[in-house]
């Protein structure tokens, strides 16, 4: 089956930070950003928090700059438990958001003002996307390309995968699946928990899944 | 040309920005800025326009002309741009304008592609031919004397975009914005990799004993660097740590308080055979031997820009202690790629943290350099004017195929 698989051309983003030039100081403001900002820039705050590759303590911007910048650790405990790809539409992951921080403010309603500069700025993205110009045609050159294709094609394929119109997984295992019949594999690789490891977690653990497929093949092909 | 980044930058950036620029193959990118030499702007601008050129892009870069009246008025304007108090007449602003209609007149500003650098040129825009016209603006603008802002916003907003170099610069002008922020050479004469015998060689015409830990600063004798807060952490140090320090700037020939800066900084200092006071060009070998030499950096800074400087001593590998200004906490991440710190003892208790424990000092160091090579780099810069002008060419969507 290897053979006639379709051949995996990875691709990748790079994106450019755009502002939107609104700010928040306090919870309470942070929460009418929210409510009022574009679709575009809840995407970049909770989706492509995985791009930026800083120390991910947090599953988005938000809950990143309640813990570290005002120190509402509860918040920030609960606004990182959000997973956006539970939600069908970006409204849905917006309502979840306003959700979790209304009952926050219902408890502590008078939150920490942050210092003048460390504010909470709503930002978008501009992603570009492109070939990577790395094919792999079976699984051992997958496992090659894996190891040193950029972080960014690891982004595109793993995350930004998941936040396509219908799309429920990532790609990776999508080919392993379709494409080579590997479904023990795909499973395994669906399994990670996408919000526990940075991007170069996240290829190191496919590297070894696949290369331990690759053993078995060979294990099997002995025997 | 661009051909000797690789290996050093990202390749998704090499392979983006070839893909652009094939995109744009003999287009016309014309940067204007008031400048040809002096300043990051310049710097940045000496090197990136061969280096389009090279990429079959037809680059170029025009500096507009003006009488000292000009530049005192956009000193002023760049001043009160920082939140200093600054008061511009009427004809002030004429002046301002009718130098930029001057040298409209003499200048090709023809392009596919136009990046009009900070205030000083930004009322070209009023003469503008076609092509898309972006407005880059280096300065810090978050608490601006807002006359002076709403003025120049008048110029802003005609452009299709402006860039900031950080989301807190950024201002709602009602047009796109971007945050793009500046970058370091990592080939240049500061930057590239030395030898060893080009380090100690340095170190000794200097007079630098290499058998204790070295901290060092690099800044100009400024008070929002610190210099004297340095001398203090550096004591405090001292008493659990035996090393040495050296403060290396640049000579301060125009400015009469950096003078007054470094003869306090001198007399602070005084009668410390391991404080080691330098005047050195910014642009210096001499400095990239020092950062390299270096066991902790400190750019123990009060208020600062963005702080290109973290980012210099970050690609040298080196665990850095920045105090939480301006631009330094988007370089620094805290406990990762160096130390953000808020005081004298801050300092203090960072570095000897680092001095105690070497291998957590070189892990920084090198989660420093690869946070560099990701985010801090020319090509990085590069390849983001690029996609802002595949943006704006591509009918401005937020997700776009290359």
């Amino acid at each position: 089956m290897e053979g006639q698989a379709p051949p995996f051309d990875f691709q990748q983003t790079i994106s450019i930070l755009k502002s939107t030039g609104k700010k928040a100081q306090n919870v309470g403001e942070l929460r009418e950003g929210i409510a009022a900002t574009s679709d575009e820039a809840i995407f970049h705050h909770t989706y492509q928090y995985f791009l930026k590759g800083h120390v991910l303590e947090y599953t988005n911007d938000f809950a990143q700059w309640a813990g570290e910048t005002l120190e509402e650790t509860i918040l920030s405990e609960h606004l990182s438990n959000i997973d956006p790809y539970s939600f069908k539409s970006m409204g849905e992951v917006r309502k979840e958001l306003l959700r979790v921080i209304d009952r926050y403010l219902e408890r502590f309603p008078e939150p920490r003002q942050a210092m003048t500069g460390e504010e909470f700025y709503f930002n978008e993205s501009v992603a570009l996307i492109f070939l990577e110009g790395v094919r792999a045609r079976n699984l051992a050159e997958f496992l090659m390309a894996v190891k040193y294709v950029d972080p960014g094609s690891i982004y595109f394929h793993f995350y930004e995968a998941r936040s396509r119109i219908n799309a429920e997984t990532d790609d990776f295992s999508k080919w392993f699946e379709e494409g080579l019949g590997k479904k023990e594999l795909a499973r395994s690789v669906r399994a990670i928990d996408p919000f526990m490891h940075s991007i170069e977690g996240i290829r190191e653990i496919i590297a070894e899944l696949v290369e331990r497929e690759l053993r078995l093949d060979m294990e099997e092909g002995v025997a | 040309m661009i051909s000797r980044y690789a290996g050093i930058a990202p390749k998704g950036d090499l392979l983006l920005i070839k893909r652009l620029c094939e995109r744009f193959q003999g287009k016309r990118f014309l940067h204007v800025n008031s400048t040809r030499e002096g300043g990051g702007v310049a710097e940045i601008l000496q090197r990136m326009v061969p280096l389009l050129a090279g990429m079959g892009i037809d680059a170029r870069w025009m500096v507009i002309e003006g009488d000292p009246f000009f530049f005192e008025i956009t000193k002023k304007i760049h001043n009160a741009l920082q939140g200093n108090s600054e008061y511009i007449t009427e004809g002030m602003w004429e002046h301002y304008f009718e130098v930029n209609r001057r040298n409209s007149s003499v200048m090709d500003l023809d392009a596919e592609m136009v990046l009009v650098h900070d205030p000083q040129p930004a009322p070209l825009i009023e003469f503008r031919k076609g092509g898309h016209w972006v407005w880059r603006c280096h300065i810090d603008v978050s608490e601006p004397q807002k006359v002076i802002f709403d003025f120049l916003s008048f110029y802003a907003r005609k452009y299709e975009s402006a860039v900031f170099s950080i989301p807190r610069f950024a201002k709602a002008l009602g047009i796109d914005e971007f945050i793009i922020p500046p970058s370091i050479d990592p080939v240049s004469e500061k930057n590239r990799d030395l030898t060893e015998q080009e380090v100690e060689e340095t170190l000794s015409r200097f007079g630098i004993d290499t058998d204790r830990p070295i901290l060092l600063q690099v800044s100009r004798f400024d008070r929002f660097k610190d210099p004297t807060g340095v001398i203090q952490a550096y004591r405090m140090v001292k008493k659990y740590n035996d090393c040495i320090l050296v403060l290396a700037g640049s000579p301060a020939t125009d400015d009469p308080e950096g003078e007054r800066v470094l003869s306090e900084v001198r007399e602070y200092g005084k009668g410390d055979p391991d404080l080691h006071i330098l005047l050195l060009p910014p642009s210096d070998k001499d400095i990239n031997a020092l950062q390299r030499a270096a066991d902790v950096i400190l750019q123990k800074s009060l208020k600062e820009g963005f702080g290109l400087t973290v980012s210099e001593a970050m690609w040298k590998g080196k665990p850095i202690v920045g105090g939480a200004a301006g631009g330094i906490p988007l370089q620094i991440i805290h406990g990762v790629t160096g130390f953000l710190v808020h005081s004298v003892e801050g300092a203090a208790f960072r570095v000897r943290q680092i001095l105690s424990d070497p291998a957590m000092g070189r892990a920084m160091g090198s989660a420093a350099k690869e946070y560099v090579r990701n985010n801090f780099l020319i090509t990085r810069q590069m390849r983001d004017y690029l996609a802002v002008w595949y943006f704006l060419d591509q009918g401005r969507g937020n997700v776009l195929r290359v």
